[in-house]
């Protein structure tokens, strides 16, 4: 990691700690690091009392160990992943669409061309760490409407990677409906990581996601990705739903997924929307209650020795494990770009024509404007985030979506949380084995 | 802020476990292996499913007057009845013969292979009250508002001791029967298991194949009978040889009985272990382990002969009198782990030396309290209730070499002189071992056999501190007395020293404490036992260091005090 460009400070007045209770007994989340401790009943108290001593014993814990980063620090890496919006069309008419159908309101009106393309990934792997992996992604508009120019990406940066001794990986967002047989190979060749945007049964799908002349989706999507799921080879597919408030049956969006056969199901609540359709601040204790009524099922099922399916979960369960603890929600602006059809490097794909999110083209980044966006997007300097327990596992969500951030998102992305600290606590008691990576010669507890 | 006195927590995930493992320069977080520090010989590592020294479960197997359970998640069975046990109280509590017919019923069903379970339990289960418990529908939630016990043994071990409880039977053809009794108790009043436990049966369903899985644990938690190090069994004649008494690794392939084996070191065993199939075929070749050291012949126990006393006052004179020494040895053991140089820049074996001398020498000493407190236990025991007074008085003088001999207390520096003394004071079958041995042989006589264990787990203690002082003796006898002491010469702090009189007033108040839990005992009396060992490990430690490192000797002064003035051997 470079050394830092800037600094932040936290507030000093911001909690250093969440309590909460398991069937497994009593715990303390240590916010800094995300360090996860149990209590014993007689500190849990005091906990629960605020006495200072404890604060005090939580500062220490919260302190920064060899190995880990400053959470003040601007950091600023080396761009390792890039998003290719090789398409500025698509085949559906999904009302909720950020990227207006891959338009972006007029930003992106033509596609990319290969010249441009070979560009964005001469530039990508010129600065790119040899050590770690390097992605290349493809958005659009719908990508595959483009599939002479993902293959042709695919192949350029194949060779190119090979010259540079790097290990290049492909992902790519699709609606599935376009998928060929001669794609799906490629996918398989190349070991793709494939995310399905499918928000549920027929019912919901053909109403979310119609097809642009009329007519739904689901069937296409089955008939698309149905070979994949069933011979995915070295590919990873999950699906990506979006909920909108008008239907709030998570678990029968979820049931009706997985009846297509996808193993991984994430959903993703639609913040804000041109259709009137986006969850607002009184519909976020419904969410929550929906998500949190199918995590409790697959958490059941995950100690009944299953898979956890759902990725909202599984994902928060991985990072509750490690310990993720980050000052940043995503590697907008850091190690990741999503490169226009023009060439332009924004810090985002949700954020193509912004000119705030513009940090530069295939020629090079515009190194102060990048400085100022990374410092201005650190959660220290996101007003109410910077006070907030939960403040380095959100990291303040998704910057595109901070203007549609309310008292009523910021309490499910908390009540969330604490029921994923929960479970992360009796699953690792009840199946240990779903979570690799503690030393067996660990010990059994560290004297404060 | 003033330093929080020391806390265990257990980490949960891997930045946790990060902040224990990394400590960074005078780290106020510390990894610690292995058991926790309150671990006591006797607390056996057990656990509710098939343990490692304990099923706990099996605690439980007689809840119920004149019956004994097999219990699992769901399910209580019944396995055996006293039909003799309830007929007899049935009389002596002037019931009509029939009021033992339900038990002889079951007694029969039984015998001739017809089960008999609980369906029902209605009792008293601790803080969550009265309740009627399905035991096939016992599950979560155990958490939170209308919480219930998960299972079956946790339904059982909430009934409230001495309450009444009604069970609530299916036997065989679906015949039903209802029986009424008080919760039995598992622990008598001294904490001793209640005799009716048999012997074997709280281990009779212990899993023996971990024995190869013990093979890649690395933090010695494990059942005492599966070490991963031990001392080499001694060929005989015995040889003259100090490596005899180093641990080597005890699953070692080298399985050679007569040569010396490979120490064991800091560095990873398994080159020189037995694989796990290895072990699951010659299991039988893994030495016993007594007294830290493998044996290879039958174990003969030491005889432990003492002349009983004459009567019960002549025991509580004893009695006391041992509590005495325990705190005089205490004191007499504190002044010289004291009197150890810091171990930071010295030379790598010294400091090394000091170190564990130091870290022995506290658990010795640490040791010698929980005697007192074992001590206290047994008289208040011995005493008929309410008469009991906490023994909390310091020994004037030890006992010697022989009988009725006695050296006084002298607190000084841990000197070559002194560790042999302190190797004489703990050496078996005289000393203090010998004043014990006459409790002991007093205890045989008259029991009760729950004290008479309590003595034995004392003496045992003993031999280990022996065996520890002629380790420290060997430590540090490879170094001049000035390299590891602060000072060759004892130079007890001056009148009116600030810190030693701190250290006066913190112990004086350290005895209060033990007063009032001893006076209390049992559950009541352990916040202010837990008080005074918080204290003890930390401002009385703090001041100790504060007087050692300005060159004086750590010592307590003689109370006026009844409760805690000197006590003569009697």
């Amino acid at each position: 990691m470079n050394a830092p460009i800037a600094r932040v400070p936290g507030d000093g007045a911001s909690p250093l700690f969440k309590r909460f209770a398991s069937q497994s007994g009593e715990h303390l989340l240590v916010v800094p690091y995300s360090r996860i401790f149990d209590l014993p009943a007689d500190l849990a108290a005091r906990f629960d009392a605020d006495d200072p001593e404890m604060a005090h014993l939580a500062q220490a814990l919260g302190a920064m160990v060899e190995g880990e980063e400053s959470l003040d620090a601007v950091p600023e890496p080396a761009p390792q992943a890039l998003s290719l919006n090789v398409s500025s069309a698509c085949n559906l008419a999904c009302a909720y669409c950020y990227a207006d159908r891959g338009s972006f309101n007029g930003a992106q009106s033509r596609p990319m061309t290969a010249a441009v393309a070979h560009d964005a990934v001469d530039r990508l792997f010129v600065t790119a760490d040899a050590t770690r992996p390097v992605t290349i992604g493809f958005l659009g508009g719908e990508p595959f409407v483009n599939r002479a120019l993902i293959r042709d990406i695919v192949r350029y940066a194949q060779n190119r990677g090979a010259q540079l001794g790097l290990d290049v990986r492909f992902s790519v967002t699709t609606n599935a409906t376009l998928l060929r047989p001669d794609d799906l190979r490629l996918l398989r060749e190349h070991a793709f990581a494939v995310t399905v945007s499918i928000d549920g049964g027929p019912a919901i799908q053909d109403a979310q996601r119609p097809a642009r002349g009329g007519g739904g989706s689901f069937d296409a999507v089955r008939r698309g990705i149905g070979p994949l799921l069933a011979d995915p080879g070295r590919t990873r597919v999950a699906a990506r739903a979006t909920v909108t408030r008008d239907n709030l049956d998570l678990k029968r969006r979820f049931a009706a997924i997985r009846d297509v056969g996808f193993c991984e199901v994430g959903f993703a609540p639609l913040r804000s929307s041109p259709s009137g359709s986006a969850i607002t601040n009184d519909d976020w204790p419904r969410y929550l209650d929906a998500l949190l009524s199918l995590a409790r099922s697959e958490l059941a099922a995950a100690l009944a020795g299953h898979a956890i399916s759902l990725t909202n979960l599984a994902v928060a369960l991985k990072q509750l494990h490690r310990g993720s603890s980050a000052p940043y929600p995503c590697g907008a602006g850091g190690g990741y770009f999503s490169v226009s059809a023009e060439g332009r490097w924004y810090a985002c794909h949700r954020a193509i024509g912004a000119a705030d999110y513009e940090l530069g083209d295939n020629s090079g980044l515009d190194a102060e404007k990048r400085r100022r966006f990374l410092a201005n997007r650190h959660v220290h300097a996101q007003t109410d985030c910077r006070t907030c327990w939960a403040r380095y596992l959100c990291s303040g969500g998704c910057h595109q979506e901070a203007s549609s951030r309310s008292a009523g998102a910021c309490n499910f992305i908390r009540g969330w949380l604490e029921f994923c600290l929960i479970a992360y606590c009796e699953l690792l008691d009840r199946r240990p084995d779903y979570f690799p990576g503690l030393n067996s010669a660990r010990p059994s507890e560290i004297s404060a | 802020m003033s330093p929080l006195p020391p806390v265990k927590l257990v980490p949960r995930n891997i930045a946790a476990f990060r902040r224990g493992r990394t400590p960074r320069e005078g780290a106020d977080v510390v990894a610690v292996a292995g058991n926790p520090m309150s671990t006591r010989p006797e607390s056996g590592i057990g656990n509710c499913f098939p343990g490692l020294e304990c099923d706990l479960r099996n605690l439980e197997r007689r809840f119920f007057p004149f019956l004994e359970v097999d219990i699992a998640d769901n399910s209580i069975r019944i396995v055996g009845v006293d039909v003799a046990g309830a007929e007899a109280d049935g009389k002596a509590r002037g019931l009509p013969a029939a009021s033992a017919k339900p038990y002889r019923t079951i007694g029969k069903d039984i015998a001739a292979g017809r089960s008999w379970n609980v369906r029902r339990l209605t009792g008293t289960f601790g803080p969550l009250g009265e309740l009627t418990l399905d035991i096939s529908r016992l599950g979560p939630p155990s958490v939170g508002g209308g919480r219930r016990p998960p299972d079956a043994w946790v339904a059982v071990r909430m009934l409230t001791e001495g309450t009444e409880v009604v069970l609530d039977l299916r036997g065989p053809n679906n015949a039903a029967m209802a029986l009424k009794g008080n919760r039995m108790r598992y622990l008598d009043d001294n904490g001793a298991l209640a005799e009716i436990f048999l012997p074997g049966e709280l281990t009779q369903s212990l899993c023996s194949p971990w024995t190869h899985d013990f093979r890649d644990c690395g933090c010695y938690y494990w059942a005492s009978n599966h070490p991963d190090i031990a001392l080499p069994p001694l060929p005989t004649p015995v040889p003259n040889d100090p490596r005899w008494n180093l641990a080597v690794i005890w699953e070692r392939q080298d399985r050679t009985i007569g040569t010396l084996p490979r120490p064991a070191t800091v560095n990873d065993p398994s080159p020189f272990e037995m694989r796990h199939q290895e072990i699951n075929g010659a299991w039988q070749t893994l030495n016993f382990v007594m007294g830290r050291r493998e044996i290879i012949a039958p174990f003969s126990s030491r005889q432990i002969s003492g002349e009983p006393l004459s009567s019960r006052d002549e025991l509580e004179r004893y009695l006391r009198y041992a509590a005495g020494v325990e705190l005089a040895v205490a004191q007499e053991y504190l002044t010289a782990a004291y009197s150890l140089k810091p171990p930071t820049g010295l030379p790598a074996l010294l400091a090394d030396d000091i170190r564990a001398s130091y870290a022995e020498i506290m658990r010795i000493a640490i040791g010698e309290m929980r005697h007192l407190r074992a001590v206290n236990d047994v008289l208040r025991g011995l005493l008929i209730p309410g008469t009991f007074k906490p023994a909390l008085q310091v020994a004037s003088a030890v006992p010697g070499q022989q009988p009725g001999q006695t050296r006084p207390v002298t607190p000084r520096a841990a000197r070559a002189a002194t560790i042999r003394d302190f190797i004489d004071i703990e050496r078996p079958s005289v000393s203090v071992d010998g004043v014990y041995a006459r409790i002991l042989a007093t205890f045989e006589r008259d029991g009760p056999h729950a004290l008479e264990q309590s003595i034995r787990t004392i003496m045992a203690e003993g031999e280990d501190h022996f065996e520890a002082f002629l380790s420290i003796q060997e430590w540090l006898g490879r170094h001049q007395e000035g390299d590891y002491l602060r000072s060759t010469k004892d130079v007890s702090p001056p009148r009116g020293d600030p810190a030693h009189k701190t250290l006066q007033t913190r112990y004086f108040d350290l005895l209060q404490q033990l007063y009032r839990g001893y006076t209390l005992g049992g559950s009541a009396g352990a916040p202010d036992i837990n008080e005074a060992r918080m204290e003890m490990v930390g401002p009385i430690d703090a001041t100790a260091h504060e007087i050692a490192d300005r060159g004086f000797l750590v010592v307590f002064d003689v109370i006026s005090d009844p409760r805690f003035a000197s006590i003569d051997p009697p």
